[in-house]
C-alpha cells in the first residue's frame, strides 16, 4: 500500500498541529480559538482549533498512548469529544458528565490509549460551539493490514456553516420553530392539491398535519446554510488530487450540526468500506446519504484525466456542498444538476400509513429476500414518481411509503443501512439481556425534543450494568431523523443479518421507523446519549447514562494520571 | 432462466471445479462441454490456455485474505506455464481469476447476480444451486480453468499457458473486492 502523497499531506497536518513522539505515546497539542470563516460570499465570526476551522486533522495509531494538550484561549469555558473513540469515561470531554469543562486559559491534558482505528472526528460539547466552527476529524492508523488497497486518501469534512451564530438559531427557533423553512406550503400548493388530489383528501390531509404540529416540509429545521467540504464552499471548492487509475480513499465525515447530505460523485462508482470507523464488505454504490455525525469511507477509482465532482445535496434541498477531485490544481469539475425539488413528508413519516415499521423485527429479517420489500403498496404516497419505482428496492429503514426514502440521482444503487456488514465482528453474537425503549419525541410548534416525553433536565440517568447486553428500541414518534449518538461504547445496529450486523457510534433513526441496537456494556463511567442534531440535543433530546460495577477506574483529577 | 447469460454458467462451472480441484483437474477441457461461441476459443488466445503439468517449471503460491492477495503483482515470462497453488486463507469466499480487465467487469456482475439469487453467499457456495440443471443442454459439469473459486480453508491449483503478450490482472470478482483493491497485475516479460 503505498500512501506517499496522503504521506505528504499527513506531515502538513502534523506539522500544523505540532506533534511529538516518545517511545509508545504521542503528544499533541490543541488550542482553542476565535476565528473568521471565510466562505467566498461570507465572513463571520467563529470557533476552531489551532486558530482554523475546521481544525486539523489528527493522526493517531492503534496502540499508542495519545496525550492531547487543549488550551482554552476563549472567554468562556470549553470541552473536546473524540466521537466514536472508545476510551476512559473522564476523558470524553462531556461537561457536567465526563469532566467540569475546560475554563478560559486552562490547558486540559487529555490521555487516550487507542485501541480503535478508522476514520472519527472531534467537537467541542460545549453550549453551540460545534456548530459555530469548533470541529476537526481524526484519522486512526490500524495496527494490522487493512481489508482494502489504496494509493492515496483524503478526508472530507461536511459542515452546513451558517450565517447566525448557534445561540441566534436557538433563540429564533425557540421563538418560531418554523423561522429558517423557507419551504413553506403556500395556497397556491392547496389549490394544486386539490385539483391532483380532491378538495376532501387535502382538507383531510390539512388537518392530520396540522393536529401534528408539523408540516410536510420540516426536513430541515434550519435552512439558509453554506455546505462547506473541508471549510471550503462550493465557490472555493475543495480539490483533491489524483492520478488516473489509482484508487483514492475519501474518509466522509459529517460535522453539520443539522443537515444530512446525499453524497455522489457523478462518473464514479462509490465503494463503501468503512462505516463509522468499523470496516464493512465492500458494498459498490452511486450515492449514499449520510446522517449527522456518521463517517463513511469509501474507495472510487478515477481513471480518466478530468475534473470529478463530489455532490452533497442537502436532503431537503435546501443547500449543497461541493468539491473537486481532479488530475491537477485549478481543475473544476462541473456542478450537476440539482435536484431542486424538496421532498415532501407523508403520512408515512407520521407513522399513520398502515405496513410501516412500527414493531417489525428485524431480526426476523435475516431469510427474507430483501427484494420483496418492492412489492410493498406505494398508493398512499405523495409526491412521488411512482414510474420510477419499480425499479428500486425500497430501504426498509424508512416508513413504506415516506416521503424521505431516497433514490439515486442516476436511479443506481442507493446505500442503505441493511447494505452494511461488518468485515469483522467485533463482539460473538449472544441475546441482549433486556431492552430499553426510547421514544423519540417532541412537539415540533414549541420546539422541544425529548426521549420517551421527557426533556434531559427532568430525567432520571439511565442505567446498565457493567457486563450486560442492552438492546435499545428506538421509536421515532416524530416527523424529523435523530441521529442517536451513545458515548463510549459501541452500538450494534439491527439490520437483521445476526453476526454481521454493523457496528456503529451513531444510529439515524427515521419518521415512523423503529430501529434496534445492541450494546455490550464494557465501559464503566457515565456517558452522554442524545441526538446529534445540534438543536434537538440543546432542547433536551438528551440522556446520562450510567454504567454501575465494573472495574473501579482511578479517580483523575483534571487528565493528569 | 432466461436472464442467465452462457457467461454466467461459466461462473456456475467454476464452482463446480472446486469439489474437484483437490483431486487434480484435467486441463485438456478447456471450453468444452455445453459451450458455444463467445467464450472459450477466442478468449483463450487473448489471456493464454490452459497448460500441461509436464510443462511446468514454476510454482506460484498464492494466498487470499480478506479482502487481499499477498501479491501485488505476477511476473512472468511471455508463454511460461505456471502452477498457481491458490489458498483461502480467509473467512470469506475469494477468487483467482486471470483475465482482462474488461473480462473481470463483465464477471462481477454475473458474481452479483449469484450472490442475489443465494447461490453464492459471503462465505459459502452453495453447491445444490450451483449443481441446479439449467437447461438449454447447458451442462454444470465442465472446467472454467483461468479461475478458481475458493471457500475460507480451501486450497486449489490453477495451471495456466501464458500468451507473449496481454495486458492481464489476477483478480477476485466477489462482490465489492475488486473494487476494494483486490486484484494485481500480470507482468509478461
Amino acid at each position: 500500500m503505498k500512501i506517499k502523497f496522503a504521506g505528504r499531506a499527513i506531515l502538513g497536518a502534523l506539522a500544523a498541529i505540532g506533534v511529538s513522539f516518545t517511545a509508545n505515546a504521542a503528544t499533541y497539542d490543541l488550542s482553542v480559538d476565535y476565528v473568521t470563516i471565510d466562505t467566498g460570499g461570507m465572513q463571520t465570526k467563529g470557533i476552531g482549533y489551532n486558530g482554523a476551522s475546521p481544525g486539523p486533522t489528527l493522526r493517531l495509531k492503534e496502540g499508542e498512548d495519545a496525550v492531547i494538550k487543549v488550551t482554552n484561549n476563549l472567554d468562556e469555558a470549553t470541552s473536546i469529544h473524540w466521537h466514536g473513540l472508545i476510551l476512559p469515561y473522564q476523558m470524553d470531554g462531556v461537561p457536567g458528565i465526563s469532566f467540569p469543562g475546560i475554563e478560559p486559559g486552562e490547558t486540559f491534558t487529555y490521555r487516550i490509549p487507542v485501541k480503535q482505528s478508522g476514520t472519527y472526528w472531534f467537537h467541542s460539547h460545549s453550549g453551540f460551539q460545534e456548530p459555530d466552527g469548533a470541529y476537526g476529524s481524526i484519522i486512526i492508523e490500524s495496527e494490522k493490514r487493512e481489508p482494502f488497497k489504496f494509493d492515496r486518501e483524503y478526508v472530507v469534512v461536511l459542515k452546513d456553516k451558517h450565517p447566525h451564530s448557534g445561540a441566534r438559531i436557538m433563540r429564533n427557533l425557540k421563538m418560531m420553530p418554523d423561522y429558517y423553512n423557507r419551504n413553506q406550503r403556500t395556497f397556491g400548493d392547496f389549490i394544486s392539491d386539490v385539483s391532483k388530489n380532491g378538495l376532501g383528501t387535502t382538507l383531510s390531509e390539512r388537518g392530520d398535519w396540522g393536529s401534528m404540529r408539523m408540516m410536510r416540509t420540516d426536513i430541515e429545521d434550519v435552512q439558509g446554510f453554506v455546505g462547506l467540504i473541508n471549510g471550503k464552499s462550493p465557490e472555493q471548492n475543495w480539490t483533491g488530487l489524483f492520478k488516473p487509475g489509482e484508487r483514492v480513499r475519501l474518509r466522509f465525515i459529517n460535522a453539520s450540526a443539522m443537515t444530512y447530505f446525499d453524497v455522489r460523485i457523478p462518473g464514479l462508482d462509490m465503494t463503501v468500506v468503512q462505516a463509522d470507523g468499523n470496516n464493512v464488505q465492500p458494498v459498490k454504490v452511486d450515492e449514499f446519504r449520510i446522517s449527522v455525525a456518521e463517517t463513511y469511507d469509501v474507495i472510487v477509482q478515477p481513471k480518466d484525466d478530468k475534473a470529478y465532482g463530489i455532490m452533497a445535496e442537502s436532503t431537503g434541498r435546501s443547500g449543497y456542498a461541493f468539491a473537486t477531485l481532479a488530475p491537477k490544481e485549478g481543475m473544476r469539475a462541473d456542478i450537476p444538476e440539482r435536484r431542486m425539488e424538496s421532498p415532501l413528508l407523508t403520512m408515512a413519516d407520521m407513522g399513520m400509513s398502515h405496513g410501516n415499521m412500527d414493531g417489525m423485527d428485524h431480526g426476523a429479517m435475516s431469510d427474507t429476500d430483501p427484494g420483496i420489500m418492492a412489492g410493498m403498496d406505494h398508493s398512499n404516497m405523495a409526491g412521488m414518481d411512482h414510474s420510477k419505482m419499480g425499479t428500486t428496492k425500497t430501504d426498509p429503514f424508512y416508513a413504506a411509503g415516506s416521503g424521505l426514502a431516497p433514490e439515486a440521482a442516476n436511479g443506481g444503487k442507493f446505500l442503505s443501512y441493511a447494505d452494511l456488514k461488518a468485515q469483522k465482528p467485533l463482539y460473538p453474537e449472544r441475546p441482549a439481556t433486556r431492552e430499553i425503549e426510547l421514544r423519540l419525541t417532541g412537539n415540533m410548534e414549541r420546539y422541544t425534543w425529548s426521549i420517551n416525553g421527557v426533556k434531559y433536565e427532568d430525567a432520571e440517568p439511565i442505567r446498565l450494568k457493567y457486563g450486560e447486553r442492552v438492546r435499545f428500541k428506538f421509536v421515532n414518534e416524530t416527523m424529523m431523523s435523530h441521529p442517536m449518538h451513545l458515548h463510549g461504547m459501541w452500538s450494534i445496529l439491527d439490520t437483521g443479518q445476526g453476526k454481521w450486523n454493523p457496528v456503529k457510534h451513531t444510529i439515524n433513526i427515521n419518521p415512523g421507523t423503529t430501529v434496534y441496537s445492541e450494546t455490550e456494556v464494557d465501559e464503566p463511567g457515565q456517558w452522554a446519549f442524545h441526538c446529534h442534531l445540534s438543536y434537538h440535543m440543546a432542547a433536551g433530546m438528551f440522556r446520562k447514562v450510567i454504567v454501575e460495577g465494573g472495574p473501579a477506574v482511578a479517580a483523575l483529577e483534571n487528565g493528569n494520571l | 432462466m432466461p436472464i442467465f447469460k452462457t457467461s454466467f454458467m461459466r461462473r456456475f462451472a467454476v464452482s463446480t471445479m472446486v469439489l474437484g480441484a483437490l483431486a487434480g483437474y484435467q486441463t485438456s477441457a478447456f471450453a468444452g462441454a455445453g459451450h458455444s461461441g463467445g467464450h472459450g476459443g477466442d478468449g483463450a488466445s487473448e489471456i493464454g490456455a490452459p497448460g500441461e503439468i509436464s510443462d511446468v517449471r514454476r510454482t506460484i503460491r498464492i494466498a487470499m485474505e480478506d479482502n487481499f492477495y499477498d501479491k501485488e503483482k505476477i511476473i512472468v515470462r511471455g508463454g511460461e506455464t505456471v502452477r498457481f497453488i491458490v489458498e483461502n486463507k480467509g473467512e470469506f469466499v475469494h477468487e483467482f481469476n486471470i483475465g482482462t480487465a474488461a473480462m473481470h467487469a463483465d464477471h462481477q456482475d454475473e458474481m452479483m447476480m449469484m450472490m442475489e439469487h443465494g447461490a453464492l453467499e459471503i462465505d459459502k457456495i452453495n453447491m445444490d444451486m450451483m449443481e441446479m440443471d439449467m437447461g438449454n443442454g447447458m451442462s454444470m459439469k465442465h472446467d472454467d480453468p483461468n479461475s478458481v473459486l475458493l471457500e475460507p480453508g480451501k486450497t486449489a491449483e490453477v495451471i495456466w499457458t501464458f500468451p507473449k503478450k496481454a495486458e492481464l490482472e489476477f483478480a477476485c470478482n466477489v462482490p465489492g473486492h475488486y473494487e476494494s483493491g483486490m486484484v494485481g497485475n500480470v507482468r509478461l516479460q
